[in-house]
């Protein structure tokens, strides 16, 4: 691989990771097209190279998160049954398709993404929305507010149906899943932000680790490509935990949301 | 921080703990195998030796035992270590969950350690 394109990779890579964290995705939705449209990777390869950043960014995240106790290791467990499950028919599925129809559904995806960030902003109101008749307790201590919040899980079929989707759509098109997760978790669920933000993070990893293998077989794995941007996502994603408490979010992810909308017509007019 | 931020869920931790740990070392180690993989063919660019371009994990794993420790193969390893993080860490859930006796979420954590297990089965399957 060429020396200039390494350094691009890297550096694409370490952007990807920094956003993705500011913004509480996993780094594969700018990757991909990154990967795609800046230096001409195939669609499979891209998929599998955002499936390995994943896995990167899940795992070095989820150790801090479960230090921390935010993280609910039950539900996550549980949730997971379905998310692999979705996962694996995902990544079967993906190497039947077109690289051409992955990167229409792809594009598809972005706009999604993009509306929902914005809905999420739109929506934000600072209120927890804690439930505490469920299942499954947890009980976490929240820095911002001093206080251990305490919790109970609802509706978990509901929040299986999501991670079902969710999952499919990681081993798909090769995302985290977690901007579809995270607000069917808080508000189908009642699960306050921070647990549903960190448990999803925990999750995707395993998640990605579903698919993972399938696109191995595949021979879809480069490995200078995905061991560059793996560990460019790894080294931007950790900045950008470090950046997170002193950004303005809400500006951040209109400038982002928009960027995405532009990025999927772009992709699907290729 | 108060003492009271080590109650977790429903008050039992070591699962969290260990697989905590579990996630730390296989970042570290498969971070080491892949930025080691890419120094020495950095540096080395005749050491760059074309392995094929789609390696079983059988393949992989013998030239790891003779000791063909050349870029590409080191960097597979890193990627393969950092795919097998996660099932790991499944595998660790599932000793916590048995330490706490909480034989529900076992069954559980099985459950998807059982699926994580066919997919790998498949993989191998389909690469003949």
């Amino acid at each position: 691989m060429p020396i200039i394109s390494s350094i691009s990779l890297l550096f694409g890579g370490f952007v990807a990771g920094v956003f993705g964290a500011l913004l509480g995705l996993g780094g594969g939705v700018l990757l991909i097209p990154f990967l795609v449209m800046v230096l001409g990777v195939p669609m499979h390869q891209a998929i599998a190279t955002s499936i390995i950043a994943v896995i990167a960014t899940s795992s070095a995240g989820a150790t801090m998160n479960l230090e921390r106790r935010t993280v609910h290791i039950r539900l996550g467990m549980l949730l997971e049954i379905a998310t692999v499950t979705g996962a694996i028919l995902g990544g079967i599925t993906a190497n039947y398709l077109s690289a051409s129809v992955l990167a229409k559904l792809f594009s598809i995806l972005l706009f999604l993404v993009a509306l929902v960030m914005i809905w999420r902003v739109r929506q934000h109101t600072g209120q927890e929305l804690i439930y505490t008749g469920g299942v499954l307790p947890g009980s976490f201590y929240d820095d911002a507010n001093r206080k251990i919040v305490q919790y109970t899980v609802k509706n978990v079929p509901a929040a299986l149906l999501v991670s079902l989707i969710a999952g499919n759509v990681s081993g798909l098109l090769g995302v985290g899943g977690g901007i579809f997760k995270v607000p069917a978790m808080h508000i189908l669920s009642g699960i306050p932000m921070k647990a549903a933000t960190a448990t999803s993070n925990f999750m995707i990893g395993v998640t990605a680790a579903a698919s993972a293998f399938i696109y191995f077989a595949h021979g879809h794995l480069n490995p200078f490509i995905a061991t560059i941007a793996a560990l460019g996502v790894l080294a931007g994603s950790m900045m950008g935990v470090r950046m997170n408490r002193r950004i303005h979010g809400h500006v951040l992810t209109w400038i982002f949301s928009l960027t995405l909308l532009g990025i999927s017509i772009q992709l699907y007019l290729r | 921080m108060p003492d009271s931020i080590s109650i977790s869920n429903d008050g039992r931790h070591d699962a969290e703990r260990w697989t905590g740990r579990v996630l730390r070392i296989g970042v570290w180690v498969s971070a080491s195998f892949m930025v080691t993989g890419l120094l020495i063919g950095a540096m080395y660019p005749s050491t760059i030796v074309a392995f094929c371009s789609n390696p079983t994990l059988g393949n992989l794993m013998m030239r790891m035992i003779s000791g063909s420790f050349d870029p590409v193969t080191l960097m597979f390893a890193g990627l393969v270590f950092l795919m097998f993080t996660p099932i790991l860490r499944v595998i660790t859930a599932i000793v916590g969950f048995g330490m706490e006796r909480d034989w529900r979420f076992v069954f559980v954590s099985s459950v998807v350690l059982l699926l994580l297990v066919s997919e790998i089965v498949y993989s191998i399957f389909i690469k003949g």
